[in-house]
């Protein structure tokens, strides 16, 4: 029994646990005993059904669903087999969520991360006020979507919205505009409410990341004469680099299920021209009742995410 | 970090300083100044910065008329009771992946952690029929379970990541003074895991409070709506627009988790980040 222990410990070295020098004494794990691995899955069972409930379940659910017609007006579902998938594969109405939510996602983590990393870069700068600036900056992000989305729909209003008092004063434009109600006016105003409402989150990783920057080289490359730009372009960014990957993926992610600004600021309109696949599938499902084509479009949708996700959790795992 | 030498640079640095702080900041501003504008003041083409007769009226209204008082406390309920369960559920099972060894266990945590691959709207399409055949539909127990849905995943990485810095010798001590692990756990390791437990908690609690797609879709009746549809609901009105009024009760649906924030911020924001950066 000792020794069954002992080599289960050689070959979990390379787990999370396995890293931290203060385990693996061995001696911990030589006298693990087997009431204390119970406690380990006992203690795990309540996370564990909160998970299979509410995640796991209806996932799989979902995922059959896919395969069903089941509309408000069928009263039990029918196996179609991938009838719903050929709907989806050849309506370009539908076909046209992704390419919505590819501009939505690659907008709104691009302008995130050029917007985080500068504002990130100015608050990692010594001044006065910087404090109360660093903590004011987590407004937006803690703010209920609902009030985000209200805040924006007002700036932008088509009549007394500042943002158009703002660009008429300014000479840019001659006449108000409806930025809600067309099409690429939409588009923008999603893109920065959702940027507007991230960029705290990503200052706070690229400051995270910044503690570890190693002051020595920045003060050897200043005395061979660098300019503050070379700095941040030789040595800053580099150093970010891991940052840059595993936020660009968490970015992604968030933005690829974001529905709740969307369904607020536009409801996925004017027409569809903000209509992403969390919306395509709400619709479907609440207000046409459409459950198969929902699932079906979900399938997709988890597949579209899966990449990222993976590559995600690779990296998180990978350091420890 | 940088060498502001020239008045050049001293601008530059200045002027995207002043123009990010514009973008992050105005809109917070024009929003509580427009609360406290009256109507015309607020419908004005020469809007001012600043109101020239400060107004309660939309806040008056706001709240003597519609539910938003109900509602603020139907959201009170689902979300803290949510980030609780949440946090228990999470700093179990945290402590579990950190701190004992078991065949199944990197799989198991994989599986968890894996759990943000699914979109939430995705799960709704089951969750609906799942809470309607056990009689949950719109109410504020169903709410509370499906909140879970969101935040466990990242909870459980964050007190995972917590509790292994816990030093083993702490536990292996009490051990050896013949206390038992859930002695251990709730005695020694909790106290001192604390931190780590409101962050999480906060974490949750701040996902239930703002979402809007699960207290849209699973509460329908007046009675048990929580705040961020109740305003969507009540403000979003093509025919009548009050803006003043939507400001007014924004201020009043943001206020608590503002509050909350604003305490604990420093403590809860460096938990957040110690997830995804090392």
């Amino acid at each position: 029994m000792v020794s069954d222990n002992k080599a289960k410990t050689d070959s979990t070295r390379g787990l999370p646990s396995g890293s931290n020098p203060g385990q693996s004494s061995g001696r911990k794990r030589g006298s693990l005993k087997r009431t204390d691995r119970l406690f380990a899955y006992v203690i795990l069972v309540p996370a564990m059904i909160a998970f299979g409930v509410m995640v796991a379940y209806p996932f799989i659910d979902a995922m059959s669903m896919a395969f069903y017609q089941y509309t408000i007006y069928d009263v039990e579902p029918t196996f179609i087999g991938f009838d719903n998938f050929v709907t989806i594969l050849t309506d370009p109405y539908v076909l046209g969520s992704w390419v919505t939510t590819a501009i939505f996602v690659v907008g709104t983590t691009l302008l995130t991360m050029i917007l985080g990393l500068c504002w990130a870069l100015l608050m990692y700068q010594d001044f006065r006020g910087r404090g109360v600036l660093r903590t004011m900056t987590l407004l937006p992000w803690i703010l209920p979507s609902t009030v985000s989305a209200f805040i924006w729909a007002w700036m932008l209003n088509g009549k007394y919205g500042i943002v158009n008092v703002m660009l008429l004063s300014m000479g840019i434009i001659s006449d108000p505009v409806q930025f809600l109600s067309n099409d690429v006016g939409a588009m923008m105003a999603v893109i920065l409410t959702r940027s507007w409402i991230s960029i705290p989150l990503f200052m706070s990783f690229f400051l995270a990341g910044l503690q570890g920057m190693d002051f020595q080289q920045i003060e050897a490359a200043r005395i061979v004469g660098a300019s503050n730009f070379t700095i941040v372009r030789r040595l800053i960014l580099p150093h970010l680099k891991p940052v840059f990957l595993v936020t660009g993926a968490l970015g992604m992610i968030g933005n690829l299920q974001q529905f709740d600004i969307i369904y607020a600021l536009t409801g996925g309109g004017p027409v569809r021209a903000t209509s992403v696949l969390s919306i395509e599938v709400f619709r479907q499902a609440f207000e046409n009742w459409d459950l198969g084509m929902a699932s079906a479009i979900g399938v997709l949708w988890v597949f579209t995410l899966m990449p990222i996700v993976v590559y995600y959790l690779r990296s998180l795992f990978k350091e420890d | 970090m940088f060498e502001l030498r020239t008045w050049k640079e001293k601008l530059g640095f200045s002027a995207l300083l002043v123009l990010i702080a514009f973008f992050l900041f105005f809109p917070v501003y024009w929003a509580l100044i427009s609360a406290f504008k009256d109507n015309g003041e607020l419908y004005s083409l020469q809007p001012t910065l600043f109101p020239a007769h400060p107004y309660l009226g939309h806040f008056v209204t706001a709240i003597m008329e519609g539910n938003i008082l109900l509602q603020l406390g139907n959201s009170l309920i689902t979300s803290s009771s949510s980030a609780l369960l949440n946090a228990i559920l999470a700093a179990l099972a945290g402590y579990s992946f950190a701190k004992f060894d078991y065949p199944v266990k990197k799989p198991l945590m994989l599986l968890i952690l894996s759990a943000q691959m699914f979109p939430f709207g995705v799960l709704l399409i089951s969750i609906y029929p799942m809470l309607q055949a056990v009689g949950l539909l719109d109410t504020r127990l169903g709410l509370t379970v499906s909140y879970i849905v969101f935040a466990l995943p990242v909870s459980t990485y964050m007190m995972y990541s917590y509790f292994k810095q816990v030093p083993n010798e702490l536990i292996e001590a009490a051990r050896v003074d013949g206390a038992s692990n859930f002695r251990i756990f709730r005695r020694i390791v909790m106290p001192i895991s604390l931190p780590a437990f409101i962050t999480v908690t906060l974490y949750a609690f701040m996902w239930s409070w703002n979402d809007l797609l699960y207290s849209m879709t699973l509460v329908t009746s007046e009675e048990n709506r929580t705040i961020g549809p109740g305003l969507l609901l009540r403000y979003i009105n093509e025919n009548n627009a009050d803006w003043g009024g939507a400001m007014a009760a924004s201020f009043l649906a943001a206020a608590p988790v503002v509050l909350v924030f604003a305490i604990l911020q420093k403590q809860f924001i460096g938990g957040v980040t110690s997830g995804a950066v090392k």
